[in-house]
């Protein structure tokens, strides 16, 4: 081989080397650059929106990065929710790029689907919409879920031009009993909303306010407002219902009521009341008539039906009457039977005689779902359908299919020959499937829209992310399909929203169109929201409390109830709130039937058998779970799972209770009756491997979570005499100042200006997980899946971690637990190669590149917050173009952990460095800080004498989980303020 | 040992070597397959991750370091006996002394792959080199893991070394009686030993010094191994008696493994006349000695937990007899404490089923023990949220008969090839008379 000959074999060598080397690049780190002018490769663009994952409609902002949306948070300028959002507004995103979003028609043909052209399905549709039209009047009818005000005017006047009548609003939870009694008793035909933060005692009956009733982050942030430790005092949350719920959880006292007395229970405390002299500013009629109704309801009598003791129920009153300005709550959303809507009466009542001016309702503000039809009416829809009084049907995005039982014959109403059934929606859940057409609209974060979650204040949603597919709007969809060419009423569906804007005086100048979008809404400054009470409440009893309540129903009782992960179902096929668990029984991915521990010992069930459950309607099968936050006799199951479609994360997982039901209506408020039904229990044989995510529920005296009472508070918790063991160790903060030569080895780090640390107030953490979510979002964990789970291997970086008390185990306590960016870190000093590094600013960073998986931090980690990727997780497309391009995948082998949002902190830094200024308070904050409804979580600087989080260190309630191992956590928590702990 | 003669010595040693009958080729085959599966496990593990083994959080380390322990406890007593009873001149520790030496070697190996196993990112393990590199970066010396990199791999050096040097004059005995190719092969292996009265002195005084290096690194490595636990935070783990307990733990499972060995090997090769009934005796009677150390490790444990107060600690070691892996603490207790108090009595000790038997049951109670500690102090600790259980898949299972495989295949294919049992020494004692 000569020279020449060498090079050449040189040379190619190495082409034909490198160019094999080049690995397939690597998909969906940036998107097709469909780009518009306002973005930046590498820096966010924020495009505000509206949530609309449930009819509460919450402002949010959506991060976009190269066409992507990567995250949403709360608009801080929309008065609902003040810039939080839930675990179910976080996860819109999975909707959006679900792998099971549909991007093309399909048609029905032969019992197949097949995919057909956009145009095709209009001009089909469009055809035998004007051939129903020239039939007859009503022969085009909608089914759709609750929304905006334009979007109603269009879906009107759509189906005027077709002589029918307007759109049936479905909404699984209709508050048909809450909107009764406001009508009753109030005086006002809708949703009032109410002034929890004005509140000092707040008295629930089931209202899930926590969870899903109404507005969830607002009456969180609400709730938080008036039940925080505020100087020594915090207001009252008592809690009268037959299971605690994560509403009842958060309560300082739960009286646990037989299911279905919670009626006799109001209507009992109403006398009581009266009898102690309230209630004097009423008319006299209605106070005789309360009088009367209540004679009914002694205590002694009460006590017999509902099972709380006569002495439990004056500490109730007196509670009440001692209040300066309490607020009485009715019953949870699910509860439309008599039961309910007596309990929503008497709430209201209670509210008139407590509160004169009925200055904590809000008949201004109203919530948006109160267009929602009851459910009579959606059964009549049904009844028409089924005789043949309908031509075509429009499903907008609601699935009647899973939330009415199936002897509604909902699904035979939907199968009649003659009817062309079109699902509108992205997904082919139950009742798209059963439809002829489906036709996928665009997400609402892709779509055009106003909604008005509190009816007087409308906020908008506009295209945030590139586009998906070419799926139209739900409004492009209208005006495509209803209006030829040329006598469209707009051009296209934004300047329709725009145009009905101007119409209704809420736009004025030329102006305020982009200001709306720019902001997300029209939101009036903070202090002139003010909303006002009731005009003129009806003094007349409400008739049916003439009548005595019915004595609750014998035997084993079931209540289906929304979960606060799927909400009625809907959320059930984003992965990441099945994989979130339930703040509650702490399981992932499955709904176990919740029964008491008697209940089940009688039974001889033991958590994790299934069950069989028969009821009314059909049955189903379920794991069982014992616990103490539900009275013996009740078995409580979420509603949410059980789907036979919705795709691969929601098919055939879990069990519907709704099928439990038979279809009865509750004939007062137009209600499903019968929702608290009667089951019997056999067990069906077998074991679930439970995805639990609790190792004990107890926390064997090693006060991890810590109470003190307001007294103890007053009197001034002493200072400690500081010693060595779990007891008497003092708080030794990540600073300098934490250090003391007797019990340390090693010199402080030496921080220069930035000590990161976060306070955890576990007196406004209320266990929602919705920082959960946002971790999730914003730090690209891997969704493992059921039996990962169940096996252990749950990546949640931030968990929140749910004790009972051990000594009442009915007392439930939350605990968000994270790593705790140690000073003295145990995973530092045993990693043979600094994987885990501690950082200038006192980060604990774990370096994944560096990573060689001996997993010996996570040994030595006592706070157990470490996760490992014990393979490569994947995500099914095109799921990873919601991935945060700022925070790496980790690939199998490595160790992961909380990072406090480290890439959040560094774009904070960059821009205080490029603007020459150092980093401002509150300029840098996680993912789960910024989500936070209640600000039980605080972010900051350590070092800085000044900031929150030092500030709060110096709290009397301040304390460091496991402490006493001398790790100097920088997560300092702040114990929770309970009445009697 | 009146009977024996040095050309008895040396045609039973050389028996011991004669062409194997099919027999042995099929034994050598099964445990080669063996290996293969473990072999095939591992490889499985790398391309799909370390998660098709049990492990979770809390319990993040499983079988791989539970048989890393008990590999490394195995490997004890060979130097023990060797160097130790050498310095000692306990005369006969002299006719097991070859196998126990040989035994370690290979149990070290077995070991040694663990580490590896067990790593999340096998293909990164040279960042615990402290080699050069652009960003400076060192390995930690303060992890544990990086005491047992230099420990392990010293003393298998050492051990090696010293096993090698004991085997020279015997390899050149087998060289100067083979013919052909493995004349060839021993030739080379002999490295020229001819038997002068320089080598020899040479010899004796190099094999001492091995001795005598050898003798810290018995108590070192598994002192160090104990460190892994001892260093940590986790109950059950973080306590000072963790390294002589692990020494202790360490020489008893490796008097039962030598017995193991010793037994089957006495009987096939028909060494009857040269590892005696005696020899096997005082294994026994220091197995006991070395039980009823184990033993007391186990009492101080549970003592200082309940004297300690600290909650934690006790809550961690009464879960330890109740809880869920309650009948690992059981069979160890049993296995390794009170049965071998049977080899008090000489009726047992002198009988060859009780001695084997007994030896496996401490094996198994011995694996049982370091399950107990590994598994069971992180499955437990301090935040009850976080408490979890494991349990070995069936990859984990594959690595495990791939690690036993290649052991007992190393020792079948070393016995058929070397001497295993050391002529010269034997011939000393035999002229020594002790």
């Amino acid at each position: 081989m000569n020279r020449r000959r060498f090079l050449q074999l040189a040379g190619g060598g190495s082409v034909a080397f490198a160019a094999a080397c080049s690995p397939e690049s690597p998909k969906f780190l940036f998107s097709p650059p469909q780009a518009t002018g306002d973005q930046v490769t590498g820096r966010a663009t924020w495009y505000a929106s509206t949530c609309r994952e449930c009819p509460a409609g919450c402002g949010l902002i959506a991060k976009n990065r190269e066409g992507r949306l990567i995250k949403l948070e709360g608009n801080p300028l929309h008065p609902l929710n003040r810039g939080r959002l839930c675990l179910r507004g976080q996860a819109a995103l999975q909707a959006l790029y679900h792998p099971d979003r549909l991007t093309t028609p399909l048609l029905k043909e032969n019992g197949h689907w097949v995919p057909i052209s956009r145009d095709r399905a209009l001009s089909r549709i469009a055809a035998r919409v004007q051939e129903a039209a020239r039939r007859g009047e009503g022969r085009v009818r909608l089914l759709s879920e609750v929304v905006g005000e334009s979007a109603l005017a269009l879906q009107r006047a759509v189906l005027g031009g077709w002589s029918s009548p307007g759109p049936t609003i479905f909404e699984p939870y209709a508050y048909e009993t809450l909107r009764a009694a406001n009508r009753e008793v109030f005086g006002v035909d809708g949703l009032v909303s109410y002034r929890l933060d004005q509140a000092d005692c707040l008295l629930g009956f089931g209202a899930e306010f926590l969870e899903t009733w109404l507005s969830p982050v607002e009456y969180a942030w609400k709730f938080k407002t008036m039940h925080a430790l505020r100087g020594e005092g915090k207001g009252r949350f008592v809690w009268v219902a037959p299971f605690q719920s994560l509403t009842g959880a958060n309560a300082d006292r739960w009286y646990g009521c037989r299911p279905g007395a919670e009626s006799w229970v109001a209507l009992g405390l109403l006398g009581r009341l009266l009898a102690l002299g309230r209630g004097g500013h009423l008319p006299e009629s209605l106070r005789r008539g309360i009088a009367q109704a209540a004679e009914a309801a002694p205590f002694p009598r009460v006590e017999q039906v509902s099972g709380i003791p006569v002495a439990h129920l004056e500490e109730i009153a007196r509670a009440l009457a001692a209040a300066e300005r309490p607020l009485v709550l009715g019953a949870g959303m699910w509860q439309s039977d008599e039961n309910g809507l007596r309990v929503n009466l008497a709430a209201n009542l209670l509210q008139r005689v407590l509160d004169p001016g009925l200055l904590r309702i809000d008949a201004v503000n109203r919530h948006r779902v109160e267009i929602a039809a009851p459910r009579a009416e959606i059964l009549s829809l049904l009844e028409d359908l089924a005789a043949g009084r309908v031509d075509v049907l429009f499903l907008n995005q609601v699935n009647p299919l899973f939330h009415l039982p199936p002897s509604a014959q909902a699904a035979e109403a939907l199968s009649r020959p003659d009817t062309l059934v079109v699902a509108l929606g992205g997904f082919l859940d139950e009742t798209a499937a059963a439809a002829d057409l489906v036709f996928p609209l665009a997400h609402a974060l892709e779509s055009w829209d106003d909604y008005n979650g509190w009816t007087p204040v409308p906020s908008c949603l506009q295209p945030a992310a590139g586009r998906f597919s070419t799926a139209p709007g739900a409004g492009e969809f209208w005006l495509a399909i209803a209006f030829p060419e040329g006598e469209k009423p707009a051009p296209d569906y934004r300047s329709f929203i725009a145009r009905r804007l101007f119409e209704r005086g809420l736009l004025k100048t030329a102006s305020d169109w982009p200001r709306m979008l720019q902001q997300g809404g029209l939101f009036p400054p903070p202090g002139e929201l003010t909303g006002a009470p009731p005009a003129d409440p009806p003094d007349r009893l409400p008739e049916l409390l003439r009548r005595p309540p019915p004595l609750p129903p014998e035997g084993i009782l079931l209540a289906p109830v929304p979960s606060i992960r799927f909400f009625d179902g809907r959320g059930a096929n984003r992965p990441w709130l099945c994989e979130i668990p339930d703040p509650l029984t702490r399981i992932a991915w499955q709904t176990p039937v919740c029964l008491h521990p008697e209940t089940a010992r009688a039974h001889g069930v033991e958590t994790g058998d299934l069950l069989r459950l028969s009821g009314p309607g059909g049955g189903i099968e379920a794991p069982a779970y014992a616990t103490e936050t539900v009275v013996p006799g009740l078995l409580v199951h979420a509603v949410g799972q059980g789907h036979r479609a919705y795709g691969r994360y929601a098919e055939d997982r879990g069990a519907n209770p709704l099928r439990l039901l038979s279809p009865r209506l509750e004939p007062f408020g137009g209600g499903q009756a019968g929702v608290l039904c009667r089951v019997e229990i056999h067990p069906a044989g077998g074991r679930i491997l439970l995805a639990r995510t609790d190792g004990s529920r107890i926390q064997h005296g090693r006060k991890l979570v810590r109470t003190v009472s307001p007294a103890e508070l007053r009197r001034g918790l002493k200072p400690r005499k500081a010693g060595l063991t779990l007891n008497d160790f003092p708080l030794t903060l990540p600073l300098p100042e934490g250090y003391d030569p007797k019990r340390d080895f090693y010199p402080p780090h030496d921080h220069t200006e930035i000590r990161w640390g976060m306070v955890v107030d576990l007196d406004r953490c209320i266990g929602c997980a919705a920082c959960v979510a946002a971790c999730y979002a914003e730090n690209n964990i891997a969704v493992v899946g059921e039996t990962a789970v169940a096996r252990g291997r749950e990546m949640a970086w931030l968990e929140i971690v749910r004790y009972h008390d051990e000594s009442r185990p009915e007392r439930v306590y939350f605990l968000p637990m994270l790593c705790q960016h140690c000073d003295n870190a145990p995973c530092e000093s045993v990693c043979p190669v600094y994987a885990p590094h501690h950082s200038a600013e006192g980060l604990n960073n774990q370096i994944y590149n560096r990573c060689i998986g001996t997993r010996f931090c996570s040994q030595n980690c006592p706070y157990k917050v470490r996760r490992f990727n014990w393979f490569d997780w994947s995500w099914p497309d095109p799921l990873p173009l919601q991935l945060n391009p700022d925070v790496t995948v980790r690939s199998k082998g490595v160790m992961e952990k909380c990072s406090f949002c480290i890439q959040r902190i560094k774009e904070a830094r960059t821009k205080a460095r490029n603007q020459k200024r150092p980093l401002r308070e509150g300029e840098a904050i996680p993912a789960c800080v910024q989500t936070c409804p209640t600000e039980a979580l605080v972010f900051g600087n350590l070092m800085d004498p000044d900031s929150r989080v030092r500030r709060l260190c110096d709290d009397p309630r301040a304390y460091q989980v496991l402490g006493y191992l001398n790790t100097k956590p920088a997560v300092i928590y702040l114990k929770k303020v309970l009445e009697e702990a | 040992m009146s009977e024996l003669t040095f050309a008895r010595i040396d045609e039973t040693v050389h028996a011991t070597l004669t062409p194997p009958r099919r027999g042995y080729w099929g034994i050598v085959l099964l445990l080669f397959c063996g290996v293969l599966l473990g072999a095939g496990c591992w490889v499985y593990q790398i391309a799909v991750g370390i998660g098709v083994g049990g492990q979770n959080i809390p319990v993040a380390w499983g079988t791989y370091l539970i048989n890393f322990v008990f590999w490394v406890g195995i490997a004890h007593s060979g130097t023990l006996i060797s160097a130790i009873l050498h310095l000692l001149r306990a005369g006969w520790r002299n006719p097991i002394a070859r196998a126990a030496e040989t035994m370690t070697v290979f149990a070290v190996c077995c070991a040694g792959l663990f580490p590896f196993i067990h790593l999340g990112r096998l293909w990164q393990v040279y960042y615990m080199l402290p080699y050069p590199n652009q960003r400076q970066l060192w390995p930690n010396f303060l992890s544990p893991l990086m005491f047992d990199v230099i420990a392990i791999s010293t003393y298998l050096t050492v051990s090696a070394l010293f096993w090698y040097t004991g085997l020279v004059p015997d390899l050149a005995a087998v060289r100067d009686r083979a013919t052909g190719m493995r004349q060839k092969v021993y030739r080379v292996l002999s490295l020229g030993w001819s038997g002068a009265h320089d080598q020899w002195l040479h010899y004796s005084r190099g094999y001492l010094l091995f001795a005598a290096l050898a003798t810290p690194l018995v108590i070192s490595v598994h002192s160090v191994v104990s460190w892994d636990f001892a260093l940590g935070v986790v109950p059950g783990w973080h306590t000072t008696i963790f390294a002589p307990y692990f020494v202790a733990g360490a020489i008893h499972s490796g008097l039962a493994m030598v017995l193991t060995l010793m037994i089957p090997l006495r009987r096939i090769f028909r060494y009857e006349a040269i590892i005696t009934v005696a020899v096997l005796e005082n294994v026994a009677k220091t197995m006991v000695l070395t039980g009823l150390l184990v033993g007391l490790a186990y009492g101080t444990e549970y003592f200082i937990a309940w004297y300690s107060g600290n909650p934690v600690e006790w809550e961690s070691f009464r879960w330890r007899a109740t809880g869920e892996y309650a009948y690992g603490l059981y069979f160890m207790v049993v296995g390794n404490v009170l049965l071998p108090l049977l080899f008090l009595a000489p009726a047992v000790r002198r009988s060859l089923p009780a001695l084997f038997s007994l030896s496996l049951v401490v094996n198994f109670g011995m694996w049982w023990e370091r399950f107990v500690i590994i598994i069971g102090g992180v499955a437990h600790d301090f935040a009850p949220h976080a408490w979890g259980l494991y349990a070995p898949t069936i990859v984990e299972y594959g690595i495990m008969v791939g690690s036993f495989s290649l052991f007992f295949l190393l020792f079948v294919l070393f016995c058929k090839h070397l001497p295993s049992v050391s002529m010269t020494e034997m011939k000393e004692t035999l002229a020594h008379g002790r």
